[in-house]
């Protein structure tokens, strides 16, 4: 996990060969690094302008006020003994469904990714059909999981909600179907990428096919595939919540339930419960990372037992329900209303206009984040000597965390108060919730920096301003262009959520559809949505393979 | 104790009766007593096992450590009173080399070379450069004068060891310093490139108005580059002579070792 861009680039398209090859060779990597810079900029003011074009006025100075009430509210939250029972309740809801949805897809991902992983596929003899069998093999297994994982947790959820009604199950299961993908996919790569020379070594030795796995194999993977586990296990939380906005449960409910009653003192407890529980993840996350002690696994995967017991124990889920022929009946009225898929209303002309909306929404909130983020990210980082300073980065630190622990549809609701409809004020809350975790990485990247080269350029007196940008902003780029780029392609995905509040794109395409029982239609803007998020996924992989 | 010879030159670094304890550590004083004058035109070796004070007395004089006793003068000013302004105005005339390059991997040969002149720089020249190279001739010139004039444009990550460590000798060369101090520099080069690397390293200084001071591993590097041998050890100077006389007290600074 001290390596967040490596297992991010595990999550990309496309095998790890062709990723370390790339277009490398091909394009001079300088002037490659130019011409996207000029594309980027491009893309940005076109989907700016298209955003503000049409004398559309941008501010609505009418929601101010309920805008500084609800800003206000944070000073007083509601801290009633009942509240804060349901609050409690509601935080045990949300870690539940996170720690289970994180196991199921872990799970998945130990049991699928051998099938995904080219070693599997590799040919036995050198002959044409096999070859060609074993190629279709790999490809199909891969294409297996791009449809769950294309699709965002909210999606499921709202699917699943249509099966199982109001189950518990609902969220546990919605972060386990893309998660699980996602974690086989990235399994299967580490699989792939692993040292086979000492698996090789015991079976020529004589060992069996499980005792060489156990010894030669799985010691080399277990690091990553652990980190890759947690951070999963912090995606799942922040999942967690936005799947409760759509009526799984949790304080994802709760914060739109106060929401809806203008009840803002009720909303910040919300909040503020989010905070504490999204500080608590970070801090244990940074535990695990920094520290290099086995026994800091140990204590962890102890309290990880526990919580999965617990979270079992609270959710007390039906299983009779699952496999009851009631379900099994709308599982497949579902799957009659969804397939085969149908255009929308307005015909190919709207899904492509959403379609492009869409990755206009994602293109300004993923410049947004990085822009602000890489400012906030240089007060964020720890090492500050001065008292000041260091005041300083402890607030812009706590910024960073609000901004991530409120779920982008709240930041979209806040922003409507203040901007006027349309897909602006979701790409501008995507941009804000998205700052908080770019900025939050970047700091970490600051943080990890090599000083020497930036204490050389301040002991030789250069302003501080310059040994910054030639000390520690060329040592960082690279990395911090990777996150951002793999951000850009989740941001793409979660257009969907602030569009289902109305905030432009294919999100509020769906929730048009949804409202009006359109399901044909639904299936047509999820794969569009897919597509879209494949189309950002292959631009970043280009942009990553030609700028190193 | 006698500054050797060269004493004719102004003295550029001056020690006198320093002592060095860091907090908390659990040996004895980082440095004890030391006395010691580098003049310009001089180039002085710092020879002794690890933690003999090599690096301790280095950071002693670009005031990155404070001494608890005794007074250390560089550059004509004592060091112990100066504030933060007046220090950065020493230290912008002090060039420093350490083993590890600290060159920016990313950046191009030209940005690492004129990192040299951010002293002298405003914040907007030096940000305007990193658009459009400022003072190529002079990043030219300094490189050529290390061997490797055609790599200015190249991308420092792409250069060899050797390579980099020629573009580090010519960020110091820019700079145009009037103290070079260098901590074992070529402690992690074979023999045939250490020496050349130390020969650039005393072109550096090859005017008569400056001064090298350098630690250095190997003994005889010292005494075939350098014209004074200070040897140290557990924080004292053990002996300080020209390079000629030196050589034979190489047994001397063994059998210290072993004792």
């Amino acid at each position: 996990m001290t390596d967040l861009p490596r297992i991010a680039s595990l999550e990309a398209t496309g095998p790890a060969v062709a990723r370390a090859r790339g277009w490398r060779g091909r394009v001079r990597p300088r002037a490659a690094g130019r011409v996207w810079l000029v594309v980027w900029v491009v893309a940005l003011a076109w989907s700016l302008s298209s955003f503000l074009g049409e004398d559309h006025r941008v501010l609505n100075t009418a929601g101010w006020g309920a805008f500084t009430e609800f800003w206000a509210a944070a000073a007083r939250p509601d801290l009633s003994a009942d509240l804060l029972r349901a609050t409690v309740e509601a935080a045990a809801t949300t870690l539940a469904f996170g720690v289970l949805g994180t196991l199921l897809s872990v799970l998945v991902g130990i049991v699928v990714a051998p099938f995904m992983s080219q070693t599997w596929w590799a040919p036995a003899t050198a002959s044409g059909p096999s070859r060609l069998l074993r190629a279709g093999g790999l490809l199909l297994s891969r294409a297996a999981v791009a449809l769950p994982r294309g699709v965002h947790e909210a999606v499921w959820g709202l699917l699943l909600v249509s099966v199982l009604g109001r189950d518990p199950l609902v969220g546990v299961l919605a972060i386990a179907i893309p998660f699980g993908a996602i974690t086989a996919k990235v399994y299967s790569e580490l699989l792939d990428e692993a040292d086979r020379a000492p698996y090789e070594l015991l079976r020529e030795a004589g060992a069996g096919r499980v005792t060489a796995l156990a010894y030669g194999l799985l010691p080399s993977l277990l690091p990553g595939a652990t980190s890759y586990a947690f951070y999963r296990f912090e995606c799942s939380i922040r999942s967690a919540v936005i799947l409760g906005m759509i009526g799984a449960g949790g304080l994802g409910l709760q914060l739109t339930l106060a929401f809806q009653g203008l009840q803002y003192a009720q909303v910040w407890t919300a909040i503020y419960a989010l905070l504490v529980l999204g500080a608590l993840i970070d801090r244990w996350g940074a535990h695990l990372r920094r520290g290099r002690a086995r026994g800091r696994w140990a204590v962890s995967g102890v309290l990880l037992a526990v919580l999965v017991a617990g979270s079992v124990w609270h959710l007390a889920p039906d299983l009779e329900r699952w496999f009851s022929g009631r379900t099994l009946e709308l599982l497949s009225r579902l799957l009659d209303d969804l397939v085969p898929p149908s255009l929308p209303a307005g015909g190919w002309s709207e899904l492509v206009a959403a379609s492009v909306e869409t990755l206009q929404m994602s293109v300004v909130a993923i410049s947004l984040a990085a822009v602000a983020g890489l400012l906030v990210a240089t007060v964020a980082a720890r090492g500050g000597t001065s008292p000041p300073r260091r005041v300083l980065g402890w607030a812009a630190r706590q910024l960073l965390l609000l901004t991530r622990a409120v779920p982008p549809p709240v930041w979209a609701l806040l922003v409507l108060f203040v901007v006027f409809p349309g897909p602006l004020p979701g790409a501008i809350a995507l941009g804000v919730y998205t700052f908080g975790i770019l900025g939050r990485l970047f700091a970490e990247v600051v943080e990890d920096l090599d000083q020497g080269p930036r204490e050389v350029l301040a002991e030789l007196g250069a302003p501080p301003l310059a040994s910054f940008a030639y000390a520690v902003v060329p040592a960082a780029v690279g990395r911090l262009l990777a996150y951002s780029l793999y951000r850009w392609e989740v941001t793409a995905r979660e257009t969907v959520i602030v569009g289902v509040v109305g905030a432009g794109g294919l999100g509020r395409l769906l929730e048009q559809q949804r409202a009006g029982f359109d399901y044909p239609a639904m299936t047509t803007t999820v794969l569009a949505l897919v597509a879209v998020c494949l189309l950002v996924d292959l631009l970043s992989l280009a942009v990553r393979a030609t700028t190193r | 104790m006698s500054a050797g010879p060269g004493s004719e030159g102004a003295a550029v670094v001056a020690l006198r009766g320093v002592d060095v304890s860091y907090a908390g550590s659990a040996g004895g004083p980082a440095l004890q007593g030391v006395d010691l004058v580098v003049r310009a035109g001089e180039r002085v070796a710092l020879v002794g096992p690890s933690g003999a004070g090599k690096s301790t007395l280095l950071r002693l004089c670009t005031g990155a450590v404070r001494p608890d006793r005794g007074e250390v003068e560089v550059l004509g000013r004592s060091l112990s009173g100066l504030g933060a302004a007046e220090l950065a105005a020493v230290r912008r005339r002090i060039g420093t080399i350490h083993q590890r390059l600290h060159l920016v991997g990313r950046l191009r040969v030209v940005h690492n070379v004129n990192a040299g002149r951010l002293g002298r720089w405003s914040t907007w020249e030096a940000l305007s450069s990193l658009v459009r190279p400022r003072e190529t001739q002079a990043a030219r010139a300094a490189l050529s004068r290390t061997g490797i004039a055609d790599k200015l444009m190249a991308r420092t990550d792409e250069l060899s060891g050797g390579e980099q460590q020629r573009v580090a000798l010519a960020r110091v060369l820019v700079q145009d310093p009037d103290l070079v101090l260098a901590d074992e520099p070529v402690s992690s080069l074979d023999p045939a490139r250490a020496d050349e690397v130390l020969r650039l390293l005393c072109e550096t200084v090859a005017t008569p108005s400056r001064a090298l001071v350098v630690s250095l591993h190997d003994f005889d590097l010292a005494v075939r580059r350098c014209d004074r041998v200070v040897g140290l050890r557990e924080g004292r100077v053990v002996f300080d002579r020209p390079a000629a006389e030196a050589g034979e007290l190489r047994e001397a600074l063994y059998l210290l070792e072993r004792g």
